[in-house]
This record gives structure tokens, C-alpha cells and sequence, in this order.
């Protein structure tokens, strides 16, 4: 039945689009298709829910119709992902189904409609593939749907080498990853992952490391994680609003499914340094992250950076569970685990919250620039009320989801000092440091974000006569925000079925006595808090509308609220090297800094990455392909001789090896 | 009978927290030669203000009225974590820390955001001021109380004070005295007392909470106070109950909670004192100043950490 389901699934998220290439015209088959791809996603999410309690996986052969062997299978760290990718794509459709209606037209609407099933069957082969062909055909298809849902807006400007970029960095990544699966060749036919896991006890140290580090750079560039991070800033900001929602909640996901399948599944548990390498590479990518975040003023640039940061907390938490488990504490690697995961499911819904309110403030202002907003919670009050809800959360604060998360990140790791090894006893607590200073810069940037937004004074004329939000839009807003509440609240939910998943990947069922101890707390505080502020919100009278305190002047105006830059200025202060901000200030006539005519003054921050790491990379290569093209001399004559140089070789190759 | 008193010494907190402000503002007084106000005079106020009209900004969201009953009851809720008379509270269990700093940082997240939808500049000033003492405070809190929870190997409040009641105090490790060191220094940013933040100053160039509380007035202004009012006794009995939880009630006798009682009006009254005094004494640091303040604190409570693994 449920094998029946997935495949129902799979063949509509294929056929829906053709329906919208064909008749996509018209806009009530527009309409009932997208009907179709709600109802089929939320089926999936349905059968992935309750693939989770099956014992055994579900297995899909295709390798009749493929030139490799191709399989799919849902086991239950599958089915968690499946679960993810369908239950958090039905709202990102919903919004689509408003936003892609009011913002584009004809053949690029059909376009957009086209990819975006396309986009989320790739995800799902992803995470249901069971061989390595099946993994790298959705991987690459991963890749360029997303990519071409990019295209549609076109090229134009900077558009194009963002996603240049984009693409260039993702296959760099995709090599990677294909050269860890290729790896195990000769030791794994078929490269079935069941398969391959054996081959991977079987290994020696050497070529596991190696696999380990392949993967950890493939998927930690699909991932974002900091100094590959590079296309993420640029890619997700010019993706329209639902794909960028996709893109960040959703495909980055599929980068921690393959790090958790390789890292925990695919090899056998590793040694304490991969641990500390995820670890490390994680608290970089979170502290960076958060603070390059708070630095931002561009919404979803914001978010981006952002991203970076989550996925940071992700491979913190992941790392965490590979040093605990490598130094015999298997029980809390558990939670550790189940942590990492917990986080990837809440982001992938907050996140995705985040980025379609980006998109409401866009299509109700025209902007997502945070100097130009403010008050706009009067026009859209129910996106706001969202978008409170989700900047809570990703803010990790208590009675949300984005708190149990790392609720539990934190318990795991200060239980990391009660392990024998004093390295790994002071290390893992210390990371708990971070991750409060990681959560510290996040609550104080989405702060920022909803109050600079939705708050005080509109900074400009589209601010101020902001269009309502459509109803679809609302309510998509309303169903993110809603699962951040309820899983926030009774976080049982989802942690009983991930401690399952995490157990099997560690192979043990246990879990520390009170691990799990917040999902029996938090329930009470959650009524003792509602409790009190209704008892308060009835008993209060109303207040007199009255004007803000000016100091005695006539009036404020717009220009006198502190923007999201001078909010963020006394942080940025105190980590200015983490910043490293290019300042030029030209002063014109130059040599009369008294008396200025004019000043300019430009700051341009983190391309320190492009500059110390990427730009002697790429110059590196031009350098080697300038030397290459001495062998092209367009002499007939010397490529005669290379043929026959090739000829010579391969006989020898052929004769003796 | 257990419930019944931790019930009664949540209501302690909440209750007397007013009064912890004027004995301050009255032991302040003292030193700096003034008569001073009388020690319930916050009650006196909490009263004026309830009473008053509440006034709203015309920019204003529904939010602006509903931050200051959120940073209310969230401060309720703390002061349900925090174990007063003998060793156990309201609520807790493992990881209750956590979960007791992170609901000051839901208070400070709708403070924060009560004082951006005023409009004004101060608001806008005062939270962004808050957020930078508040982001570098949050590790070493966090972190100081790790190291307690390490060496007492419980993660819960109530563990950790159990541990220590069955230790002599001229035992207590280096452990203690560092993250004793450190929970201090954030003790003093995170409710907003001298040299971090001056609860009295009304100058617009050093306030940090009172720039954040500026648009607010009668009731909502009420409560933003007894919040943080409750803030500073909550803190103040955390503290007392994680470092000198000595006198607390071992047996469920009236004599033993008397004494308890007793014992912990002894231990928040030298608190007071010592308060006033620095605040007397010392003068409040430059904003760019307060991240060297809680830079130490973050030193000392990864010392502490450190220490855990090395002195075992």
C-alpha cells in the first residue's frame, strides 16, 4: 500500500508537469494541477509518515529501465527525509500557487510550474535512492532544475555569474561526492548501498578516511558549510521566493541526508577526528554565519547567511555524535544524533517560513531591502504573526521548535564531559559555548529582522502603502508557523520516531535517562505562559492612541528609527574581524578633508573568501591551462605524433598491465 | 505539602522582588549620605502604575501592549525553576538550565521588539544596545552553569543544589570559584545593574534598558518593571542556590523552613549590600567597554569547563 503511494508520488511529481507545459494556458487547469501536486505531496508525506514504523524497507527496482543498476528504497532515515521533503513542500506550493500566479506570466509561468515538481522528484530520488547511480542522477538533476528555475527570470547583469558560480561550485561538489561513491569500486558491485556498506566494514583505514573527506567536501559544498559556502549568499537571494524557500528549507537538507547516510550508514563508525572535523567545520560555519547574517540588511541575503548558520548547527550537533560515539558514549551519540536531525527538520520548516515571508514582503512592497520596510504588520497581519512565529523559532526561542533542537545539542555536549579522554571532555563542552554564542547573534539578528520589518515606522512610500497578502500566501505562512508552535510545544512528536532512526544509525536503543526530559517540561510552562498572558490580555483596559515622545520637537519621522544597519553596528564593532569590511571613503576636492565638496564613502564585506581562497585557485588553473595550450601548436605534424605517442602507449598498456 | 511550598517560594520570588529593589535603592541612599526613599516604595509605584492610563504610540502594533505581559509571564515562569526554602522547585529536570536562560531570552526577544514598534530613536538604540550585552552573555551564563552541572553530574538546578548541600564548603574546587567568578560578572550585565547598565539614569547616552522601556507607561510599564524586578531576585536566588545552598531545609520541619527562610533573607540581604555598594563605588563602563566585562566572563567560565575535565 504504501510502496503503491510513493510510486504515485513519484509518477505525479513527472506527469504534473507536462500537464502545466501542455495546457498550462489556461488557469483553472493551472489551478487543478496544482491541486493535484498538493494532494500527491501530501499523500507522500502520508506513506513516508508511516514508512517510518515499517520494519523493513520498501524497495522500487527500476535497473530494467536504466543502464546501471537503479533502485530506489525507503528505509526509515529515508522515510524521515521523504517525510521532510513532501510535508514541507505542500505550503511552499500553496504559496507558489499565489505568488507564481501574481508575478509572471505565460510561458515562464508555465515554465516555473513545469521545474517545480520536476526540483522536488529530484530531492525525492535523492533521498530514496538505494545505489549509487540512482543517488548521482538525482543529485545532478538536483542541480540543474534548481538552476533552471533560476534561469527563467534570465541572465541579465549579476544574475548571470551568480549562478555561474552556482553551478560550477555544485558540480565541484558533485565530483566529489562521485569520486567518495567510486571509492568503493571493485570492492562493491552494483554499488548498491547495502552493498556498499559491507565493502565499507571491509575497508582499510586509508581509503575510508579518504571517502569520509570526499563526502564531507561534496556535501559540505551542496551544504554551504563555510569556506564553500561561496554560491549560497549569491544563489538563493535571485531565486524566485518558493524556490528560494525550496532551495534553502528543503534541497540543503539532502546534503545532511547524504552526510548522515555516508558518515553513519555507508562506513563503519569512524574515528574521533572525523568527529572534531565535522565538529570544527560546523562552528565555523555557524559563528561565521550568524554574524555575517546579522550583517546583512538584503532579507534574503539575510536568510542565506542565515542558512549557513543552521547547517553549521547541523554538522556541530553531527560531529558531536561521531566524537561521543567514537569514545564509547554511544547512548548520548543518540541524542546527539537525533539533535542534528531535529535541527534539520525544523529549519527546513522555519526556514522555508522565513523565505516565503521574504516573499509576501516582496510582493506586498516590491522590496526585501530592511531599510526600506517597517510597519508593516498592519497591512499583513497574519503573515506577520508567522513571521513572529518563525524568527522565534530560528532564534531558538522556548515554546518553539528551533529551542528543543538545541535544547538538545546542548545536553549532549555538555554530557561530552563526562567522557574518559580529557580532549574530547573539555572540547565538546566548550562547543556548547559556541553554540550559545551562535544562538545569541541568531535571536539578536531576527530580532532585528521582524522588528525592522514589521514594526514602527514604515522607512519608505512602498512600505507604507503595502498590498494585502493574498489569502494562499497566508496560509502558508500559517501552516509553517503553525508546526513551529505545535512541534515546539510537544516536540514528542517528532523526537520518538527520530531517536528510533538515530538508534538503528548507531546501533543502540538506548537513551540517557532524561535526555528526552524538555518534552515533558515544556508542555506545562507553555500553558503556565498562555495562561498568564490571556488572563492579563482580559483583564487589561484600553489603551489611549497617543503620538511617540519626540523630545518636545513637533514630530519623528521616518529617518529618526534606528535601521537594521545601526542595529547591528555595536555588534559588528565587537567581531569587526570576523568581517574584514573593505572600506574606501573619497573625499572630493582630495586634499581639503575640511572643507569636502563631496564625500563617498563604499563598504564592501565578506569577499575575503574570494579574494584569499578562491582567487589563487582560479588563477592557479588559468596559469596550468596557459602552459596546456603549448601543446597546441596547429602544426598537423605534431598532432600526428601525439596520435601516435597515444597509439604506442596504449599498445604497451594493453601488452603489459 | 512538597508542592504547596514550591508554590509558595515561586510566590517568594515574585512577591518580595519589589522589595529587594527598595532595600538597594535604600542601602544606596545610605552610603551616598541621602535619607532615601522607604523600602517598599516599588510596591508604592507598581500601584501608581496600575492605576494609570496605558498609552499607546500611534505607529504602534497589538505587540507593543502584549511584550510587556509576554516579559512577565515569562519571568513568572522562571521564578518556577529556582528552589528558594530546600532543594527542589515548581518546575525542573534535567536541562532546566537551558530551558530557565532561554526563557530570559524570549523576554529580551519581545522587549526588544515592544521597543522597536514605538518608532522612536531610543527604542531602536536601547534594543540594539541590549542585544550586544545580551549575545555576549548568553555563553558564559550558559557556560558557567555547565560546569556546575559537570562537576555535581546532574544537569538539573535541583541536582546540582542537592550535590552541593552534601559538600563542605572549604572543599568546593576551583571549578567553583571560576564559574562563580563568571556567572557574577553576567549576573550584573543580565539584569542590567552598574558598570554594565544604569537602572537609575535616564540620559540617553549610557541607558540601555531604560532607552528600550521609554515609550511605555502605566500598566505596561508595571510590568515591565516587576519583571525585571522578579529578573534580579530569580538571578539573585539561582545564584544562591547553585554556590550557597547551606541552611536550606533538609527535613520537612516547620523550624527547618523557618530557618531556611531565615537563612536565604540573610544570604539576598548581603547581595543587596554588596550591590549597593559597588554601585556606590564604581562608575558604569563605556558601552564598547562592556564586551571586555563579559569577555572576562566567557574566560573564566571556559576556564571553569576546562577545569571539570582536568580535576577529576
Amino acid at each position: 500500500m504504501i510502496s503503491t503511494v510513493l510510486a504515485f508520488v513519484l509518477v505525479s511529481l513527472v506527469a504534473i508537469p507536462a500537464v502545466f507545459l501542455a495546457f498550462g494556458k489556461s488557469p483553472t487547469t493551472r489551478r487543478a494541477a496544482c491541486g493535484l501536486l498538493i494532494a500527491s505531496l501530501a499523500a507522500g508525506a502520508v506513506a513516508a509518515w508511516r514508512a517510518l514504523s515499517l520494519g523493513e524497507a520498501i524497495c522500487l527496482d527500476l535497473s530494467a529501465f536504466a543502464p546501471l543498476p537503479f533502485a530506489l528504497a525507503v528505509d526509515h532515515l529515508s522515510a524521515l527525509f521523504l517525510f521532510l521533503i513532501c510535508a514541507v513542500s505542500v505550503p511552499a506550493m500553496l504559496f507558489s500557487s499565489a505568488y507564481l500566479e501574481g508575478h509572471y506570466e505565460g510561458l515562464r509561468r508555465q515554465v516555473l510550474w513545469a521545474l517545480m515538481p520536476l526540483f522536488l522528484g529530484s530531492m525525492v530520488v535523492v533521498v530514496t535512492a538505494s545505489t549509487a547511480f540512482a543517488f548521482l542522477f538525482g543529485w545532478e538533476l538536483m542541480t540543474l532544475f534548481s538552476a533552471a528555475l533560476i534561469l527563467v527570470e534570465g541572465t541579465d547583469g549579476e544574475r548571470g555569474h551568480s549562478l555561474f558560480i552556482y553551478l560550477l561550485m555544485m558540480h565541484a561538489g558533485a565530483a566529489a561526492v562521485a569520486a567518495s561513491f567510486f571509492l568503493f569500486a571493485g570492492r562493491a558491485p552494483g554499488l548498491e548501498f547495502a552493498g556498499l556498506r559491507a565493502a565499507g566494514a571491509a575497508m582499510p583505514a586509508g581509503l575510508r578516511n579518504a571517502i569520509f573527506l570526499l563526502a564531507l567536501v561534496g556535501f559540505g559544498t551542496k551544504a554551504g558549510i563555510i569556506p564553500l559556502h561561496l554560491w549560497l549568499p549569491r544563489a538563493h537571494p535571485i531565486a524566485p521566493s518558493p524556490v528560494s524557500a525550496l532551495m534553502s528549507g528543503i534541497m540543503l537538507k539532502t546534503a545532511v541526508y547524504g552526510l548522515v547516510r555516508f558518515g553513519f550508514y555507508l562506513l563503519p563508525p569512524g574515528p574521533s577526528w572525523w568527529g572534531y572535523a565535522l565538529l570544527g567545520a560546523g562552528a565555523l560555519s555557524g559563528t561565521l554565519g550568524a554574524l555575517y547574517a546579522l550583517g546583512e540588511h538584503d532579507l534574503k541575503r539575510l536568510l542565506a547567511y542565515s542558512s549557513v548558520e543552521n547547517i553549521g548547527l547541523i554538522f556541530l550537533a553531527a560531529g558531536a555524535a561521531m566524537v561521543l560515539a567514537a569514545n564509547g558514549a554511544v547512548d548520548w551519540a543518540v541524542v546527539a544524533l537525533v539533535a542534528a536531525l531535529l535541527h534539520a527538520f525544523n529549519h527546513a520548516i522555519f526556514k522555508s517560513a522565513l523565505f516565503l515571508g521574504a516573499g509576501a514582503v516582496a510582493d506586498a512592497t516590491h522590496t526585501v531591502d530592511l531599510e526600506q520596510l517597517g510597519g508593516l504588520f498592519r497591512h499583513m497581519r497574519l503573515a506577520a504573526i508567522a513571521m513572529l512565529v518563525a524568527c522565534g523559532a530560528i532564534a531558538g526561542l522556548p515554546l518553539l521548535n528551533g529551542f528543543v533542537g538545541e535544547w538538545l545539542m546542548f545536553r549532549s555536549l555538555v554530557a561530552g564531559a563526562a567522557l574518559s579522554k580529557a580532549s574530547a571532555a573539555i572540547v565538546l563542552p566548550a562547543a556548547a559555548g559556541v553554540l550559545a554564542l551562535i544562538g545569541g547573534l541568531a535571536a539578536s539578528c531576527f530580532a532585528n529582522v521582524f522588528a525592522v520589518t514589521f514594526l514602527g515606522r514604515p522607512r519608505s512610500a512602498a512600505a507604507e502603502h503595502a498590498k494585502p497578502v493574498p489569502a494562499a500566501m497566508s496560509a502558508s505562512l500559517a501552516l509553517l508557523a503553525g508546526a513551529c508552535v505545535i512541534l515546539g510545544v510537544a516536540p514528542g512528536l517528532l523526537l520518538r520516531p527520530l531517536a528510533e532512526v538515530a538508534g538503528e544509525l548507531i546501533g543502540s536503543a538506548a537513551v540517557p535517562d532524561g535526555a528526552f526530559s524538555i518534552a515533558s517540561i515544556l508542555p506545562y510552562v507553555a500553558l503556565a505562559v498562555a495562561v498568564a498572558i490571556a488572563a492579563i490580555a482580559v483583564l487589561r483596559r484600553r489603551a489611549r492612541v497617543t503620538s511617540t515622545w519626540g523630545c518636545g520637537l513637533p514630530g519623528l519621522d521616518e529617518r529618526m528609527q534606528y535601521t537594521s544597519t545601526a542595529f547591528s553596528k555595536p555588534l559588528r564593532k565587537v567581531f569587526a574581524n570576523a568581517y574584514r569590511a573593505e572600506r574606501t571613503v573619497e573625499v572630493a576636492p582630495a586634499g581639503e578633508s575640511y572643507f569636502p565638496q563631496a564625500i563617498s564613502y563604499r563598504s564592501v564585506r565578506t569577499t575575503s573568501y574570494e579574494r584569499a581562497l578562491y582567487r589563487p585557485a582560479v588563477d592557479a588553473i588559468v596559469a596550468a591551462a596557459h602552459r596546456l595550450r603549448r601543446l597546441q601548436t596547429g602544426n598537423i605534424q605534431v598532432y600526428l605524433l601525439y596520435i601516435f605517442l597515444a597509439l604506442v602507449a596504449l599498445l604497451m598498456f594493453v601488452r603489459f598491465a | 505539602m512538597r508542592l504547596a511550598l514550591t508554590i509558595v517560594q515561586a510566590l517568594l520570588l515574585i512577591a518580595l522582588a519589589p522589595l529587594l529593589r527598595g532595600i538597594i535603592a535604600r542601602l544606596k541612599a545610605r552610603i551616598q549620605n541621602r535619607r532615601g526613599a522607604s523600602i517598599l516604595r516599588p510596591y508604592s509605584d507598581l500601584l501608581k502604575l496600575f492605576r494609570k492610563e496605558d498609552l499607546q504610540p500611534a505607529t504602534a502594533s497589538p505587540l507593543f501592549r502584549l511584550a510587556p505581559v509576554v516579559v512577565f509571564a515569562c519571568s513568572v515562569a522562571a521564578a518556577a525553576f529556582v528552589p528558594v526554602l530546600y532543594a527542589g522547585a515548581l518546575a525542573g529536570g534535567s536541562g532546566d538550565f537551558i530551558l530557565l536562560v532561554y526563557l530570559f531570552a524570549l523576554a529580551r526577544f519581545f522587549l526588544i521588539l515592544g521597543a522597536a514598534d514605538g518608532g522612536s530613536a531610543f527604542g531602536g538604540m536601547g534594543a540594539s544596545r541590549e542585544a550586544l550585552v545580551s549575545t555576549l552573555a548568553e555563553a558564559p551564563l550558559l557556560l558557567g552553569l555547565a560546569a556546575l552541572a559537570i562537576v555535581a553530574r546532574s544537569a538539573s538546578v535541583e541536582g546540582i543544589v542537592q550535590w552541593t548541600l552534601t559538600q563542605d564548603f572549604f572543599q568546593l574546587s576551583a571549578v567553583h570559584a571560576l564559574a562563580f567568578s563568571a556567572l557574577a560578572l553576567v549576573a550584573i550585565a543580565e539584569t542590567g545593574r552598574i558598570p554594565v547598565d544604569n537602572p537609575t539614569t535616564h540620559l540617553e547616552l549610557t541607558m540601555i534598558h531604560e532607552a528600550m522601556v521609554l515609550e511605555y507607561s502605566g500598566p505596561s510599564l508595571a510590568f515591565i518593571e516587576w519583571a525585571s524586578a522578579i529578573k534580579l531576585s530569580v538571578i539573585s536566588a539561582l545564584l544562591i542556590a547553585v554556590f550557597l545552598p547551606w541552611g536550606m531545609a533538609t527535613a520537612w520541619s516547620a523550624g527547618a523552613l523557618v530557618l531556611a527562610l531565615l537563612a536565604f533573607a540573610g544570604k539576598v540581604l548581603a547581595i543587596a549590600v554588596t550591590i549597593a555598594v559597588v554601585e556606590s563605588s564604581v562608575a558604569k563602563l563605556r558601552m564598547y567597554m562592556v564586551p571586555d566585562f563579559l569577555g572576562v566572563a566567557s574566560a573564566l567560565a571556559i576556564l571553569a569547563v576546562v577545569f571539570t575535565a582536568l580535576m577529576r
